[in-house]
């Protein structure tokens, strides 16, 4: 199989002048990254917080946009549409989060003929529709969680249609989510007592009493496609990616391929999962994200219509760079490849590393990054946002970078993760790292038993390893050497002075024990 | 040359000094030999008995950061320590009774007013940061004397929010 991946090296194809990227930290920069290998000049946009970001670093050309609150720049439509004519650019890519699934903006730069980079306005809008989306693949066949779509009058309506569910199910609140209200029910028996409990919890939670029911997905897997659909109707998949480990709801941890998926049900999902992007009219790079449950029976969640997070797991086990396909689809061309084209080679493990801290409820941690070492080594990726001396400002959301490994199998990329994780130092602010080895090396994830209640499961009130007596003398002996060094400084310099750069020197007097 | 440092809030000493090629090291009960050089600004190599360490530094305007092997130690100087410690020991007192922002981040809401009563893990305030929401609990039961800040301010960590007073 030979992916023409750079189709412009082979024929000419009129691709944008220039292209502004409407975001920042490690995505702009990864989107910057693929515009320069594919000789596109780029724009950077930044708030007045993001001066020394980056992105602004790396584009060829930058503007504020404005204050550091995200209403007011990263979401400020007018003003980015303002800067894109400004400044020549034919196209805007937006990367994910901020506007990237914002179907009026999609809409805008269709006016005012801009190029999106992503979906249509339209095929936005409808996955964008929680409800009409539900609707529509219901309509389509596509596998949806089953549930009730209106509120029960009475308990014997609730009943039947628990017995239509089938059990086990789960009530739900009607006034809010959270967790308040929600209750499993695994026999007809303990129906009505868990009813009456849930609604009093919600009652008392949101002011509403009334419930619904859903069938409850038990040991369920996070699993999602990627596709890429381009402007005249051709449609594949890039297969699974799974994202089970979830804290709050948030992904840390993705992989691909999942252990959940053999041959024939990753093409029944791939197959659904081009199906959905078809009824949706979609174009561009999108993810379907599927619930899958223990007996490997699978509903539709939702469209992501962005680039993902998680990208990278594909494109490594893929050889297909995404960023680059967003940009030739959004230039009008067709697919390079077909789906029999498509292999998967390898296994490939991504993780999020967030400004939190683990060790109190993952709080987060802004401020300066004094020191960063980014790993390194074979089948090692680092998507990153940051540098030594950056600031991590309040504002925004706190994913610094994500760092993804590639190995020939998943026991090997496991092993590659953890490895790397251990390479990784950031100092100055708090990060995940530490956690993440503990995720990455339990004995649940290398049996690939990964479900979305994992976090929950094995790591509530995680505190990680205990220091050792040995480490602390370590740091002890260090910071010895390095006031020795600084008060020789003073004095004249020790040898070692000479070498190193000593912004040690700027610092205040150290005071030591001896005299 | 004997050393103070305040590690994680605890005071260590260690012994230092540079004989011919390499360091004599002693903690108190040991002494031992260490090879010890700067790899750069921020890495210190060290040799002991043969094996590899590599501790990485960074340096704050009051504080170091040492981490190696996967663990962190935040070294102070001991003088500046010394007089938060005798603040502490009233801190302890006052630390149910004044309220301050666990990290840097933009107050949203405020959820009490003064001279409201409040009870145990009644929510107070809630700051927001990198997008996240934290609840900022009562931990006792009393009643709201002061409020420092309203919805919209910027706040930094430690920065008082909210002063109670005991029921009495």
């Amino acid at each position: 199989m030979e992916l023409r991946m750079l189709p412009r090296l082979e024929k000419d194809i009129i691709l944008f002048k220039k292209i502004l990227v409407a975001n920042r930290g490690e995505i702009a920069v990864r989107i910057i990254k693929a515009c320069q290998e594919m000789s596109i000049p780029t724009v950077a946009v930044y708030s007045e917080v993001d001066r020394n970001s980056l992105h602004v670093q790396m584009a060829d050309e930058a503007v504020c946009i404005g204050p550091a609150a995200a209403i007011e720049s990263y979401l400020n439509m007018e003003r980015i549409i303002q800067v894109a004519h400004q400044t020549g650019a034919e196209a805007i890519h937006p990367g994910y989060g901020f506007l990237a699934e914002n179907s009026d903006f999609s809409r805008r730069c269709e006016e005012e003929k801009i190029v999106f980079i992503g979906p249509n306005s339209r095929a936005l809008e409808l996955v964008g529709d929680k409800v009409r989306s539900r609707q529509t693949m219901e309509k389509a066949g596509i596998p949806i969680i089953p549930g009730m779509k209106r509120i029960a009058k009475d308990f014997s309506e609730l009943e039947a249609e628990a017995k239509k569910i089938s059990y086990p199910v789960m009530i739900k609140a009607s006034g809010g989510g959270g967790g308040k209200g929600m209750r499993i029910v695994s026999n007809p028996g303990e129906l009505k007592p868990s009813l009456e409990a849930g609604m009093r919890e919600a009652k008392s939670a949101f002011g509403d009493e009334s419930v619904y029911l859903e069938k409850y997905i038990e040991e369920p897997r996070h699993v999602e496609f990627q596709g890429l659909a381009d402007n005249h109707g051709n449609v594949v998949h890039l297969f699974e990616r799974e994202c089970s480990i979830q804290r709050r709801h948030q992904k840390i941890v993705e992989e691909t391929p999942s252990q959940a998926l053999d041959t024939e049900l990753r093409f029944r999902m791939g197959e659904t999962a081009k199906k959905v992007l078809q009824v949706s009219g979609y174009n561009n790079a999108g993810t379907v994200e599927f619930l899958l449950d223990k007996d490997k029976n699978f509903y539709f969640l939702e469209v992501n219509a962005r680039l993902q997070v998680e990208h990278p797991v594909t494109e490594l086990t893929t050889g297909v760079d995404l960023v680059h396909q967003q940009i030739l689809i959004a230039s009008g061309e067709k697919l390079p490849f077909k789906q029999e084209d498509l292999k998967q080679r390898g296994h490939a493990i991504e993780c999020r590393i967030y400004a939190e801290d683990p060790r109190s409820n993952f709080l987060p941690s802004s401020g300066k990054i004094l020191f960063i070492k980014e790993p390194k080594g074979p089948g090692v990726r680092h998507d990153c946002g940051i540098y030594s001396g950056c600031d991590v400002p309040i504002y925004y959301d706190p994913i610094l970078a994500k760092l993804i490994v590639w190995a020939e199998n998943r026991r090997m990329a496991c092993q590659r993760m953890l490895r790397a994780l251990e390479d990784y130092v950031i100092l100055g602010i708090k990060t995940t790292i530490d956690f993440l080895k503990d995720v990455v090396s339990h004995p649940q994830f290398e049996a690939g038993k990964t479900t979305t209640h994992f976090i929950k499961q094995y790591f509530d009130g995680w505190e990680g390893k205990e220091k050792t007596e040995e480490n602390l003398r370590l740091a002890l002996i260090a910071s010895a050497f390095d006031s020795l060094n600084q008060t020789s400084a003073g004095k004249g310099g020790a040898a070692v002075q000479k070498e190193v750069s000593s912004p040690w020197q700027t610092l205040g007097r150290w005071r030591l024990g001896g005299k | 040359m004997d050393f103070e440092f305040l590690v994680d809030s605890t005071l260590h000493k260690i012994f230092l000094e540079k004989k011919e090629n390499v360091f004599i090291v002693s903690d108190g009960e040991k002494t031992f030999e260490a090879d010890i050089r700067f790899i750069s600004a921020n890495a210190v190599s060290i040799l002991i008995e043969g094996r590899s360490h590599l501790v990485y530094i960074a340096r704050e305007k009051d504080k170091k950061y040492f981490y190696l092997d996967g663990q962190q130690f935040i070294v102070q100087e001991p003088s500046q320590e010394r007089e938060s410690f005798q603040a502490g020991e009233e801190k302890t007192k006052d630390a149910e009774l004044l309220v301050k922002a666990p990290m840097p981040g933009k107050v949203i809401k405020i959820n009490v007013s003064e001279k409201e009563e409040v009870r145990k893990n009644q929510t107070l305030a809630i700051v927001e940061a990198m997008k996240m929401e934290n609840e900022i609990k009562s931990s006792i039961e009393g009643y709201v004397k002061k409020i420092f800040v309203s919805a919209g301010d910027l706040v930094d960590s430690e920065r008082p929010l909210i002063e109670l007073s005991l029921k009495k």
